[in-house]
């Protein structure tokens, strides 16, 4: 399909590729849902997990190509080629990413999204388009390098005469015999290689500018999909080892991990100005909340998933709102924000339901999830985390909140000439509107599909 | 003799520490990637022979060749030539890069693996650890990315002391190689304008 495009350089060809991308995906997730657990082509196995976040990055390529298009409308042919073909390359890279049933395939798809999330961060070609490139690229690759070595301790357990096989399926069978000094150092190396991408502390600074530069479109699809790519591989070395004696240790450092996300989500949140900033701090909160509910146990596995799942469809609303709020009030910036209410309406509540939703207040589905981690965390008598969590969190609400609230209602702080402010069609918002739809109605039901399979998820874990 | 070129590339480290000239770094790369391609060469013995030329090859054209051939392209459209005056000082460098190395054999030691060279796990974390300190003590973009190939050397060096039961994992580790020079090095290195040595527009 690049092929395509880069052999007819028409956009109206472009669009059709793209458009037959999308609809192909969307038929590789239905054929997995019906063949789960199959291994096809060797390295490609359909099991829960995958097919659950695979199915999340089908339903929100359908948006990300909407709003693409409309952002880069006005682009050149050329510019507009490069931008499709590497979207195109990234949801095929994290697709294989979701489905590999090996450490060696799943690194090799994970370093193959850093290629393709560069050429979208340097969209635009300005001067911090570049600056973000570069930093993103630099600590992936630096990520990636340390992760790899972390598959190579796996390796020195595995290494015997016999096949070099890195898959799952057969290093489930030996972890118990490993000496647990080498699980440690293997584990520590893979959740700080792979947590550039899932955008967790220590390797979270990379997300923050990528997300804050990239096209808003893109925004969306990394800050939510692309960090569901880093969970999931931390996750498959969690599972792997979990039945190892190194569980209380894995336990401790995600959990010391989420607190630390969501300290500096906090800190900088109060000093953001930037909104789409504010937002990627967000998203490492939420990255903070899913690995203390990881590490918690229990309730919090479930917790853990469904939050990235809504997680997801709350945050690209949010972004692809972001998209409209920049073509109406030409800037990103708070202080040039304001009377957005008075200005675009549809986009205002957008906003509004964007914020209610990913801030957990109910009838956000999101709710649900954190109710779901404070109560593993009170079962486990984890009193201190779950004390500094809700400390934290109340400064997280404080700081989107009064961000949010002066965008809708307040003038704007910085006064003199600004441009005047373009008008959008409300029926652009409607992509928002249907996806913070879902997140609330997953308040009060969620669809037995759903629970089965995240609850298949996490079955190899002790209870 | 594979022993020798260990301690001959442990060596290299120690003066990566201590020197504060780019150019010096840029020969210092260009040894490690002979040595390894030394190394590679008389310790896996057991993979086929096409596999192994390929292996050669890669560490002789892109770690001793190629890649300090970009680096001195960068430094000389920088017009940079020492390292930030900001940059922990060549003494102190050496200092952490003892206590690494330290480190490096108090680990080793614990981790004794029935096939596992002892040096090679030695120098190969003392080569990760040399690569994150300069990453981590220096200012210039250069800097880092040198600190970056260095952690590059250790993971190529890591995988060569499984090699031979799992050629696949160096394979693999020549991928990264590759991605490094031609995107990061081929790509960025020559399109950051020379005054963009310090990273400072994107901030809180």
């Amino acid at each position: 399909m690049i092929i395509a495009i880069v052999l007819f350089k028409n956009k109206t060809v472009t669009k059709i590729v793209t458009i037959s991308f999308v609809l192909l995906h969307i038929w590789l997730t239905l054929h997995c849902w019906t063949n789960l657990n199959k291994t096809e082509l060797g390295y490609f196995t359909f099991n829960s997990l995958g097919v659950l976040l695979l199915s999340v990055l089908s339903f929100l390529t359908i948006p990300t190509v909407y709003h693409g298009f409309i952002y880069a409308l006005k682009d050149d042919t050329k510019k507009y080629d490069i931008y499709h073909s590497a979207l195109i390359a990234l949801m095929t890279f994290m697709t294989g990413a979701y489905l590999a049933n090996g450490m060696t395939v799943l690194w090799i798809f994970v370093e193959a999204t850093t290629l393709a999330v560069a050429a979208l961060i340097y969209h635009d070609r300005t001067e911090m388009a570049l600056e973000a490139t570069w930093k993103y690229v630099f600590i992936c690759s630096t990520g990636i390098a340390l992760a790899y070595l972390g598959i190579l301790f796996l390796g020195f357990i595995y290494g015997r005469d016999d096949a070099a096989n890195l898959s799952f399926a057969s290093l489930i069978n030996i972890i118990n015999l490993a000496n647990p000094l080498y699980l440690k150092i293997a584990f520590v190396f893979v959740l700080i290689g792979f947590s550039t991408k899932m955008g967790l502390f220590p390797m979270h600074t990379v997300t923050i500018d990528a997300h804050s530069v990239a096209p808003p479109p893109i925004s969306a699809l990394i800050s939510t999909t692309l960090m569901n790519v880093g969970f999931l591989a931390i996750f498959r070395v969690y599972t792997l080892f979990a039945s190892s004696s190194i569980l209380h240790f894995m336990n401790n450092v995600l959990i010391l991990s989420g607190l630390l996300s969501l300290l500096v989500a906090a800190g900088y949140m109060l000093k953001a100005n930037h909104l789409k900033r504010m937002l990627a701090y967000s998203s490492l909160e939420n990255m903070g909340l899913v690995a203390i509910a990881v590490g918690v146990g229990g309730y919090g596995y479930y917790a853990a998933l469904l939050l990235l799942v809504l997680h997801s469809l709350t945050k690209s609303g949010l972004f692809y709102q972001m998209g409209q709020l920049s073509r109406v009030l030409h800037t990103f910036k708070l202080d040039e924000c304001g009377k957005y209410m008075q200005i675009y309406p549809a986009g205002a509540l957008v906003l509004l339901l964007g914020m209610v939703c990913i801030l957990a207040i109910p009838p956000s589905g999101l709710f649900v999830s954190e109710f779901m981690i404070f109560k593993g965390l009170v079962l486990k008598d984890k009193w201190f985390v779950l004390i500094t969590v809700i400390i934290l969190l109340c400064f997280v609400i404080y700081a989107m909140s009064t961000r949010i609230m002066h965008i809708l209602f307040s003038n704007s702080r910085i006064e003199g000439d600004s441009k005047a402010p373009e008008m959008v069609n409300p029926v652009e918002s409607v992509s928002q509107f249907v996806l913070l739809g879902i997140v609330i109605i997953m308040c009060f039901y969620q669809p037995p599909f759903l629970v089965n399979l995240i609850n298949q998820s996490f079955a190899l874990l002790p209870k | 003799m594979v022993n020798y070129l260990i301690v001959l590339f442990a060596v290299t480290l120690v003066y990566f520490a201590s020197a504060e000239r780019l150019i010096i770094y840029t020969r210092l790369v260009g040894l490690q990637g002979l040595l390894l391609c030394g190394i590679a060469i008389f310790e896996l013995k057991e993979v086929n022979t096409a596999n192994l030329i390929f292996i050669a090859f890669e560490s002789l054209v892109f770690k001793a060749i190629l890649i300090p051939y970009l680096l001195a392209r960068i430094i000389n459209r920088s017009g940079v030539t020492k390292v930030h005056h900001l940059a922990m000082p060549g003494f102190y460098s050496l200092i952490l890069s003892i206590f690494a190395l330290l480190i490096s054999v108090i680990l080793a030691n614990s981790l004794v693996n029935s096939f596992v060279n002892t040096i090679y796990m030695t120098i190969a974390l003392f080569t990760m650890f040399t690569g994150l300190l300069i990453i981590v003590t220096h200012k210039l973009i250069i800097s880092h990315l040198i600190g970056f190939l260095i952690i590059e050397n250790a993971v190529f060096l890591f995988s060569l002391a499984i090699g031979n039961k799992m050629p696949m994992m160096i394979n693999v580790g020549i991928l990264l190689d590759i991605f490094v020079g031609v995107l990061i090095l081929g790509f960025f290195g020559l399109r950051l304008k020379p005054h963009t040595n310090e990273l400072t527009m994107l901030k809180d």
